[in-house]
Formats: structure tokens, sequence, C-alpha cells
């Protein structure tokens, strides 16, 4: 078996914010690596500074120190690159749906009426045909997420950045909406980096597992999972299921204890 | 509609989907909902007098309250004519300067002096604000100025302004200006600094320029402040125009007022007031009508909301 190819490497990222007392320290040398096509989850303690990686990976932080290579090319940071799901569904307010979901084509200058089609065909594939003149204020949070979610999916990118895009649902519409997800990702070839706080939906969606410690934060370890089932269900049933999940949650569990200590 | 097209959004295999918790929640709030709606509602009468219809025939009657009491109490001898004036004596010196034309050529000039004050100041104030988004260094550097001059009271720069600008129709709009044009400047720019850094950095994910996401985000962020403003400047071109007309002017309604206040003549100040008013809340509107066409995402629908 050859060995994946690597399609983006962290190497060695680190950043500090400002605090009271001098700079606080985040990110403490981060190393690793996603492949072509991979699915890789982040998972962490709560403000451990997953979203501050995905933020230095789309090029919206410096690090202080630290290198990215992008296919062999070393880069500052892969604006234009990413589809970056943020953490809250960040709609424009002021655009319908369509024109939330045309938001990504009309950066990269793609001809109109081209837009307007993709833009409706990835629409009625995610349930929302009908709301294209809606305004997100009108919208349940489900759709909300679907369409942020469309709008990161439709601009093609080489890497998808999703931070915890299904947080806010019902286990219903989430386990459909991983469904989705998966399907797309399979369809389009697409490389994902899904930060959750959901174990359960890391190990079900995921090829490979990097857990991060307390902050500040280093990689904790990388855990291959081995589940080869096409749906999101399909791999909650798998028997080596909770294998994993006893095992991701050890991990989490002996850090919690290191804090209260 | 909506209902159908929810329904094609729901998971394709309903059999392997827990259903069972959905249903006492939702027996739950139908309950809830039969329970409350027999009972009569507090402030039910509020309610039924709340349309459009019922709130205009309340406000008209207010008002023909208000004028009926003032000239009973004029007639009646409680309030003397010449310090109060009275309604009769009003609608006669409006029906007069009405006829011989003197009234609209007087309101003419003041809307126009206020409306190109107005249009001048605000855009003038509005894109230098928002011009400020684009270097937070030269808006730290002229913050200060911007608060000092703005604590100036404008009216004050009415003789000066006068003095630079003649008697005539420029020097209101000049002094409507310089009344606006900071109250814009200070509420843009205010606005700009407010736009969700969140859809900024979203759209440099995407690799947008500066002048993207000042296009895409900052422009249609503001807006809805920008709006709001116009709202208070245009009350401030009114009251630049007729400052200016106070002080030196041979026609305006500003004109109008302070002649007459001078030979004591209080049905014709009155007429001028009531027409300044009127011309205030048409152009106010005017505004919430453009405000209407050009944030439609503002208006979605508010019944079903929440009302506390
Ligand atoms: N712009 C910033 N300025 C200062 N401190 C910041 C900034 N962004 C993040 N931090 C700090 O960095 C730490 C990590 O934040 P981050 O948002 O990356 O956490 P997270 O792992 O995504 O948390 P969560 O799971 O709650 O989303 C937090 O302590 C936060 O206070
Ligand atoms: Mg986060």
């Amino acid at each position: 078996m050859t060995a994946p190819e690597v399609q983006l490497s962290l190497d060695g990222i680190r950043k500090s914010f400002p605090g009271k007392g001098g700079p606080v320290p985040v990110l403490d040398g981060l190393t690793f690596d996603i492949y072509e096509r991979d699915f890789v989850s982040i998972i962490g303690p709560s403000g451990c500074g997953k979203t501050t990686v995905f933020n230095v990976i789309a090029g919206l932080l410096e690090p202080d120190s630290g290198t990215m290579t992008f296919r062999g090319e070393v880069v500052p940071g892969l604006q234009g690159r990413v589809g970056y799901m943020m953490q809250k569904d960040l709609l424009f307010p002021w655009r319908t749906v369509l024109q939330n979901v045309m938001l990504g084509l009309e950066m990269k200058g793609v001809d109109r009426a081209q837009a307007l089609d993709t833009a409706r065909e990835y629409l009625s594939t995610f349930g929302l045909s009908g709301f294209e003149n809606a305004y997100p204020k009108m919208l349940s949070g489900g759709m909300r997420q679907r369409t942020a979610l469309i709008r990161t999916l439709i601009m093609d990118p080489d890497i998808l950045l999703l931070d915890e895009p299904f947080s806010a649902l019902d286990y219903q519409t989430r386990l459909y909406l991983e469904g989705v997800l998966l399907d797309a990702v399979e369809t389009f070839h697409k490389t994902v980096v899904l930060v959750t706080h959901d174990i359960d939906e890391a190990v079900a969606l995921s090829k490979r597992v990097v857990v991060l410690g307390n902050r500040p934060t280093k990689v904790k370890s990388v855990h291959e999972i081995g589940l080869d089932a096409r749906s999101p269900i399909g791999a909650r049933s798998d028997p080596r299921f909770s294998d994993y999940f006893q095992t991701l949650c050890g991990e989490l569990e002996i850090q919690t204890r290191q804090r209260a200590a | 509609m909506a209902s159908q097209a929810l329904k094609t959004s729901q998971p394709s295999n309903p059999s392997q989907i827990p259903t069972t918790a959905q249903t006492p929640k939702a027996s739950a709030r139908t309950a809830r909902k039969s329970a409350v709606r027999p009972r009569a509602k507090p402030g039910a009468v509020a309610r039924a007098a709340d349309t459009m219809l019922g709130r205009g025939i309340i406000q008209l009657l207010a008002v023909a309250v208000f004028f009926l009491a003032w000239e009973v109490a004029v007639r009646a001898g409680w309030l003397t004519e010449f310090l109060v004036g009275a309604p009769s004596g009003i609608w006669r010196v409006f029906l007069a300067s009405m006829r011989d034309g003197s009234l609209p050529v007087d309101t003419w000039y003041t809307v126009i002096e206020a409306i190109i004050g107005f249009l001048i100041g605000t855009l003038m104030g509005s894109v230098a604000g928002l011009g400020l988004w684009y270097s937070a260094f030269v808006a730290r550097l002229v913050e200060p100025f911007i608060v000092a001059i703005n604590s100036v009271p404008k009216i004050a720069l009415a003789p000066i302004v006068i003095l630079w600008f003649g008697t005539g129709f420029v020097s209101k709009v000049a002094l409507a200006v310089s009344l606006t044009a900071l109250v814009a400047l200070i509420a843009a720019y205010q606005a700009a600094r407010d736009a969700d850094p969140d859809l900024q950095a979203l759209l440099a994910s995407m690799g947008a320029s500066k002048n993207r996401v000042f296009k895409s985000v900052i422009v249609p962020s503001t807006l809805p402040a920008i709006i709001g403003m116009f709202r208070i400047n245009i009350g401030f071109a009114l009251v630049g125009a007729v400052v200016g007309e106070f002080i030196s002017s041979q026609r305006g309604l500003g004109h109008l007022i302070y002649s007459a206040s001078s030979l004591y003549d209080l049905n014709t100040v009155w007429v001028g007031l009531f027409v300044l008013m009127f011309v205030g809340f048409l152009l106010y509107h005017v505004i919430d009508f453009a405000e209407r066409r050009i944030l439609p995402w503002r208006q979605v629908i508010t019944t079903g909301q929440v009302q506390v």
C-alpha cells in the first residue's frame, strides 16, 4: 500500500494572544499532516485553540512561528483555497439564501447564469428549494447551517474547514446532515478538516482523529479510524465503533483530571 | 409552499431516525397552546384599536380636541390671542398666504435649502466616515479633531457662515451642511467599525480584497445605521436652513417666522411652525419609504414574533 500523499502539513505552529499579564500562549508548536482526500477530525477540550488553528490555516491569523506547507510549497495561509465554515452559522443577513450561497462563486468571478444554475442545484440537493428568496432571519437553525454548508461546498475549495458545523442541531438533523456531508465529500473528492466536541461524530465520520491537549496546545495523539462504513449511521453500528469511542474518551478524560489537579 | 419545501428537506430514510423523542414535546406544545387560547388576554381593547385606521382615528381626534380647546380658551378669554394666537386666526392667515402665493414660495425656499444641504452634508459625511474604515491609523489620527469640531454648537457658526457665503441661498445650504456632515461622518464611521468582523474574516478566507470586503460587508451592514442617521439629519438640515433665514434673509419659513414674531403676529408665526412641522413629517416619511425599499431584508414579517 502506498503512503498517502500529504496535502497540507503544519509544522511547529505557535500562536499566542496578548493577555493582561503578557502574551497567553494558545498554540504551542502544533504539528500534523493532512492527506489528499483526507477526513480529519480535531477534538480537544473547549478553549484549547481549535478555532485558532482554523484561523491560522485560513490565513486570517498569522502564526508567531512555524510553517505551513501546501502541496510541497510553503504558504503563509490558504486564503481563497479553503472553504471555511465558521463556528456560528454566519450568513449575510442582507442576502437571500440564494445570494448567500452564490457568494463564493461571485468571489471567484464565475459567470452569473452558470452560478445561478449551480446554486439552484445545490439548494435542491440539500432540500432548500422554495427558500431561494428567503432571508436568513426567516430560516430555522438547521436550514441556516445547511445554507452555510452549501456556501462552503459550492466554492469547490481544496480543503473544507468545518468548525463544529452541526453543534447547534438536534440529533436527527445532525445525522441527516452528516450523511449529506459524507456523500458530498465522496462525490466531489474533497479534503475535510472537522472540528467537533462530539467524539461520537468524530469517530463516525473521520478517517483520522487528531486529539489536542489543554492550552497551550500540542497534538496529543493521532488516531486512525478503520471503519469503512458509508454512512454515519452504519459507522455507529460497527462493532469497533465503541472501542474507538472509548479510546478517545479516555484521552480527553485524562486531560480533564489533569486540569482539575 | 413553505411547509411543502420543509417536508422534502426531512431525512430521506425515516426508519433509521429516532422519532419517539419528538412526539411528547410536540403534543405538549399543542396542549399548552389550546390551554391559553380561550382566556381573554389583557390589553385586548388596545390591540383591537391598534390598526392603521384605528390609530389614525385616535390621532386625528387628539389633534381636533387640542385645537378645539385652544380656540375655546381664547374665545372665553382664558388665553390672550395677542400672545398665543388662535386656531381660527391661524387658518385665516394660512388661506390668505396660500392665495397670494407667499407661503408656497417661502416653503419652497426652505425645503430646497434643507434638502440640498442634507444631501451634500450627509453624502460627504457618510463617504468620509466609511472611508475612515480603510485606515485605522488615519481614523485614530483625526478622531480628536472630529470630536473637537463636533463639540462646537454648529449654530454658533451661523454668523461666520453668513459672512462667508452671503445672505442668499448658499449660506443656508452651507449652514445645513455644517449641521449634518459631522453627524453623518460619526454615524457612518461608528457603523463601519461595528460591522461584523466574522463576516469580514469569512470573505478574507475566500481570498477577498479589502475593496471587496468594503463593498460586500461594510456598505450593506452600515446601511441601516446610515439610513437611521438620515432621519436625524433631515431635522438638522431644516434647523440649519431656518436659523440661516432667521439671521438674514428675504425669503423662507425662517424669515416668515422671524419677521412675524417681531411684529407680534402670532398667527403667522404658527403658520410657519406648522408648515415646518408638516415638511419635517413628510421628509421623515420619505426616508421611511426609502428605507423599506433599500433594506428589504429588515422588513421580514414581524407577525408571529414574540410580543413583549
Ligand atoms: N482574537 C483573540 N484574542 C485574544 N484571545 C483569543 C483570540 N481568539 C482566541 N483567543 C483565546 O484563545 C483560546 C482558544 O480559543 P479558540 O477559539 O481557538 O478555542 P476553541 O478550541 O475553538 O474553543 P471552543 O471549543 O469553545 O470553540 C481561548 O482561550 C481564547 O480566549
Ligand atoms: Mg471554537
